[in-house]
């Protein structure tokens, strides 16, 4: 999980997002209908323009933009994980027969057996900080980055949205002949939008209430700070107050860093606690003896904050539905 | 008299020859075979013909040339440039315990490279770079705190493995502060594995090992004198000083770029000298013979980790399994002064 | 033979005559330094907090106060664990160079805590250990693992284990131990993130719990640890004189190394590793009172907590608001000493 950093490369894609995506948007240039075999192209999130002669068929993805195909029915013939399938929240529960892993640790690809599958397509987020796509970046094993050799490489860029970055997906999937008139499919979309309306709804019910962001660890208690948080930019576009703490680390603005001794800075009246490991995380709080004096802490007012890993409608709308649900219970005046 | 000395030298000189070419052709095999195995089985002579370009082949060539070779080949010199280190190392202290991995020079390279990596996000020149200048600061800050009325092996070893716990504590600190992404990145490269650096780190140490190697040939006779001891390699003059100096400026060059290649392989440099020492006999011990052991070792060591365990370990764990026995026997068999008997 | 300081019976018999009412001063001295350490320890960190609140967080608790809390569950749990690690520390230490009768041993350098510590993650990532109780079980078999293949490969040949060969083999074995324990830890991220806080060494973040389950195994150490004396004194005037002493050899040191165990096993399970602490003290102690151990461990009982808390405390002002763990600390200020006694003791010719 190179999440933390991940939140990095959300950063800098909050400036560019808008006009990367603005390109995406026009990007799928074979509109004549889906299952044309006829010239590719797409505009990756990196802003370069990839053409094939061929739409491609043979596809090598990154776990969550795997997920993200195979929501709109676009089947990868091998992809490769930052940490144990099983653990990746993007893939649980999907049907991953017929495809070969290649990886199940961040920088390492086994570049020998994706060669065999003869791909014609990698699909990897961008990550406009560090300009690189999902598994090679700077650090992995030089071998993996020999993936790159094999296709040419396309991706929506992270941003500072889920909602444009689902987009992106749905676009690029649309471009490789996805069918969007299966009623699955649009199923997925129309759940979006319902669970978007109703959070919205639950918010406005709610006014004053206010949600903190957290990664409790050993050391310290991290607070996410969500200009580079594009689930919790979106929360905010839609009306829920998440805290913007107001000193976040000078290296690393992705976080504040408060001292366990200090944990009591701010009071929300929800806590949203990173769910990579849910758990365990929130363990890390609880045996903290200053995770009481949190007055959300005490009153045990938690809700799961699915942390830089979305991708799909499906699974925003099933997050959605389950984060209403804990600010229809919550209560915006904690004593 | 003479006469029978110097056909007992030609004996030995033929002898170490043999035997430097049969180690020539087990880490060429070795080199070969690294190449032949992985998801897929290329024959060798697929292999021998894609490597060295005699035909061109697209369904192995990629798989020979851009996934294998650069892995093979970093085994290869990486094990190469250790070997020579550590004998080096060994013959300028008079100790075969004085193994650049323990006395702090690897730990050097190590606290730099991961400076480097965490503090400011470096490329892979500037790791390179940041490894040289950490063994060659160590090695200079041991000398400087072992010299009392010249330099015994002893507490060279002792000061270098003070000096190793202090650098390590930093490392500590500098991966416990890191974000996690480039601690682990760090980690990674910690342990110590053959084929994670790229072309770059590989291609100076090559250029390293082509230069120096040779200049090592060179300065291998004074090497030879001070063998027979610190005084009588006084009488000789300062030629002496300057040759060992010279050497040990080689061993810690050769020893930075490997360890910017494959981060901190422990024990090859402990133990490829004195195995060359054994086997080539007590003529030689021969800068080229050592090389080839270490590379055999890293070799062999990179085939076990990659292929032949159910999980794919690390080599350095691999070459500390191997190194661990013999270090054991090494210390049972020091004298009193940590000499080797 | 390899004794820092060769007890000649002159000198043996030297601390008898020592006006033991000055040792017992100074040992009252530094009792009285180390409560007003622990007393700074309780009142420095990144929240200020007064000494009204700290009296009130003592006298009359309030849970929902989180100033008090901070001192209560925080501070003062820091500062006991901190005091009885470092006694652990020290008086292994101290015992370790007695019975080897070499002045580098030490729980670190000889790799002792690098084998609790590879326990641990073994514990951690194979067996799915997860409570501290469970870390001191195999802190004790870690350390005591360490301790027997160490010693025994250093004390291989005739010369018996130099501090040449101890140190060469506690480099060894901790080289290969955490590289396997590196290798283990970096297929999983949550291990290897939790690993990296824990193997600096810090007292950071332990409270009352990790207290209460270490507690009991240090106190039994240190108590066994304490009634060494003689038996080190005896050790220290060489085999032959003390078995005619009629010290039972093999038992004494399967005693002493079995406490070493529990001590370092202990402390590493409460702290993660911590080294040169053990190494560096046992010296001052012995500095200051002479080659009597009887001495020499009451003194480095009291002077290990202190320079451990004093290292803490520096840790914990230096990068303020953040913290520099008490491993780093020791680390940097213990190497420098190290280097010193090996430079400035012939140790070739003990």
């Amino acid at each position: 999980m190179s999440y933390v950093r991940r939140v990095a490369g959300g950063a800098i894609a909050a400036l560019l997002a808008a006009t990367v995506l603005a390109g995406c948007g026009t990007s799928a240039s074979s509109d004549d209908g889906a299952k044309s075999s006829g010239p590719w192209s797409f505009v990756s999130g990196n802003g370069k323009t990839v053409k094939l002669d061929t739409t491609p068929k043979r596809i090598i993805a990154s776990g969550a933009e795997a997920a993200a195909l195979i929501s709109f029915g676009i089947k990868p013939v091998g992809i490769y994980t930052n940490t144990k399938i099983k653990d990746d929240p993007n893939l649980k529960g999907l049907d991953l027969t017929g495809i070969t892993i290649l990886g199940e640790t961040w920088g390492e690809i086994d570049v020998e057996k994706a060669a065999a599958l003869k791909p014609d397509l990698i699909v990897a987020d961008w990550w406009p900080a560090e300009k690189a796509y999902s598994g090679l970046e700077s650090g992995v094993k030089a071998s993996s980055k020999k993936l790159a050799d094999l296709a040419p490489i396309v991706g929506v860029a992270q941003g500072d949205s889920i909602e444009t970055l689902a987009q992106g997906y749905e676009k690029l999937a649309m471009s490789l002949g996805a069918d969007v008139d299966d009623p699955k499919i649009a199923a997925d979309k129309k759940a979006f939008e319902t669970a978007k309306a109703a959070f919205k709804k639950a918010v406005a019910a709610k006014p004053g209430l206010s949600v903190l962001a957290v990664s409790p660890a050993d050391d310290v208690l991290y607070l996410a700070n969500p200009t580079y948080a594009p689930e919790l930019l979106d929360f905010q576009r839609w009306g829920l107050d998440v805290i913007n703490p107001d000193k976040p680390d000078k290296g690393f603005p992705y976080w504040e860093n408060l001292s366990w001794e200090n944990a009591d800075k701010y009071q929300p009246d929800l806590l949203l606690i990173d769910d990579r490991s849910y758990a365990s995380t929130l363990k890390q709080g609880e045996k903290q003896p200053t995770w009481n004096n949190i007055k959300a802490a005490k009153a045990k007012a938690y809700a799961p904050w699915p942390a830089y890993w979305m991708h799909t409608y499906g699974e925003y709308a099933k997050q959605l539905t389950q984060l209403t649900a804990a600010i229809e219970k919550a209560d915006a005046n904690l004593a | 008299m003479i006469d029978v000395v110097v056909s007992d030298r030609r004996t030995r000189r033929t002898r170490a020859g043999a035997v430097t070419g049969a180690l020539a052709l087990v880490a060429f095999a070795l080199f070969i075979l690294t190449m032949m195995v992985g998801s897929y089985y290329v024959p060798a002579w697929d292999v021998i013909t894609s490597a060295f370009h005699l035909r061109d082949d697209p369904s192995v060539d990629f798989i020979v040339r851009d996934l294998r070779l650069p892995t093979a080949t970093a085994a290869l010199a990486v094990g190469f440039a250790l070997g020579v280190s550590g004998l080096l190392f060994q013959k300028l202290l008079g100790n075969p315990l004085a193994s650049p991995d323990f006395v702090g020079i690897s730990s050097g390279a190590s606290l730099f490279a991961v400076s480097a990596i965490i503090l400011f996000g470096a490329g892979s020149t500037m790791i390179s770079a940041s490894a040289l200048a950490g063994a060659l600061i160590s090695a200079i800050l041991i000398y400087l705190l072992a010299w009392r009325d010249g330099i015994s092996g002893y507490r060279f070893i002792l000061i270098g493995i003070g000096l190793s716990e202090f650098m390590l504590s930093i490392i500590g600190y500098i991966v416990a502060h890191a974000e996690l992404y480039e601690a682990r990145q760090a980690m990674t490269w910690l342990v110590g594995t053959v084929g994670q650096a790229g072309s770059t780190e590989l291609r100076t140490l090559l250029v390293a090992l082509v230069v120096l190697v040779p200049a090592a040939l060179v300065l291998q006779r004074p090497l030879r004198v001070l063998e027979l001891g610190d005084d009588t390699a006084k009488a000789l003059g300062a030629r002496v000083e300057v040759s060992r100096l010279a050497l040990i400026a080689v061993s810690i060059v050769l020893i930075g770029f490997a360890t910017a290649v494959a981060g901190p392989i422990m024990f090859v440099a402990l133990i490829a000298g004195p195995i060359a020492h054994r086997i080539v006999g007590h003529s030689g011990g021969g800068i080229i013979a050592a090389g080839l052991v270490g590379s055999i070792i890293v070799l062999g060591a990179d085939l076990v980790a990659h292929h032949l365990l159910p999980v794919a370990l690390p080599t350095g764990v691999i070459t500390g399994i191997i190194g661990a026995p013999y270090l054991i026997w090494l210390l049972a068999t020091v004298n009193r002064e940590g000499r080797g008997g | 033979m390899t004794m820092l300081e060769t007890p000649t019976p002159s000198r043996e018999t030297a601390p008898r005559h020592r006006p033991g009412a000055g040792l017992a001063a100074g040992l009252v001295l530094l009792i009285g330094v180390l409560l007003v350490v622990c007393f700074f320890s309780i009142t420095l960190g990144s929240r200020g907090v007064g000494v009204p609140t700290i009296w009130k967080a003592f006298t009359d608790f309030n849970p929902g106060s989180a100033s008090e809390t901070v001192i209560r569950e925080m501070r003062v749990p820091r500062t006991l664990i901190g005091v009885l690690a470092g006694a652990a520390l020290g008086l292994s230490g101290t015992i370790l160079q007695g019975v080897t009768r070499n002045p580098l041993a030490d729980p670190g350098i000889m790799g002792i805590n690098a084998g609790a510590a590879a326990f641990i993650v073994f514990g951690i990532m194979i067996l799915g250990v997860q409570d501290v109780i469970g870390y001191v079980w195999l802190a004790f078999a870690g350390a005591g693992v360490a301790t027997v293949v160490v010693y025994g490969v250093a004390s291989f040949g005739r010369e018996g284990a130099t501090p040449v060969k101890l140190a060469l083999a506690g480099a060894a074995v901790t080289a290969v131990l955490s590289s396997l324990t590196s290798a283990i830890v970096m297929t999983n991220v949550d291990a290897l993130n939790e690993l990296r806080f824990w193997q600096v060494g810090s007292l950071a973040g332990r409270y009352m719990p990790v207290f209460w389950q270490t507690a009991p195994f240090i106190v039994v150490g240190l108590v066994v640890a304490m009634v060494t004396g003689r038996a080190l004194n005896g050790l220290a005037l060489g085999e032959d004189l003390a078995l005619a002493l009629g010290q039972r050899l093999r038992l004494t040191r399967f005693v002493m190394f079995a406490t070493v165990a529990v001590l370092c096993g202990a402390a590493t399970a409460a702290c993660g590793p911590i080294v040169f602490v053990g190494l560096v003290v046992p010296h001052l102690a012995r500095f200051i009172c002479g080659p009597d151990y009887r001495w020499i461990l009451p003194y480095a009982l009291v002077l290990t907590p202190i320079v451990l808390l004093v290292a803490d405390i520096i840790g914990r002002v230096v990068v303020s608001p953040g913290e520099l763990q008490v491993g780093v600390v020791l680390g940097v200020f213990g190497a420098p000493a190290f280097i010193a006694l090996v430079r400035y003791r012939n140790l070739a010719e003990l």
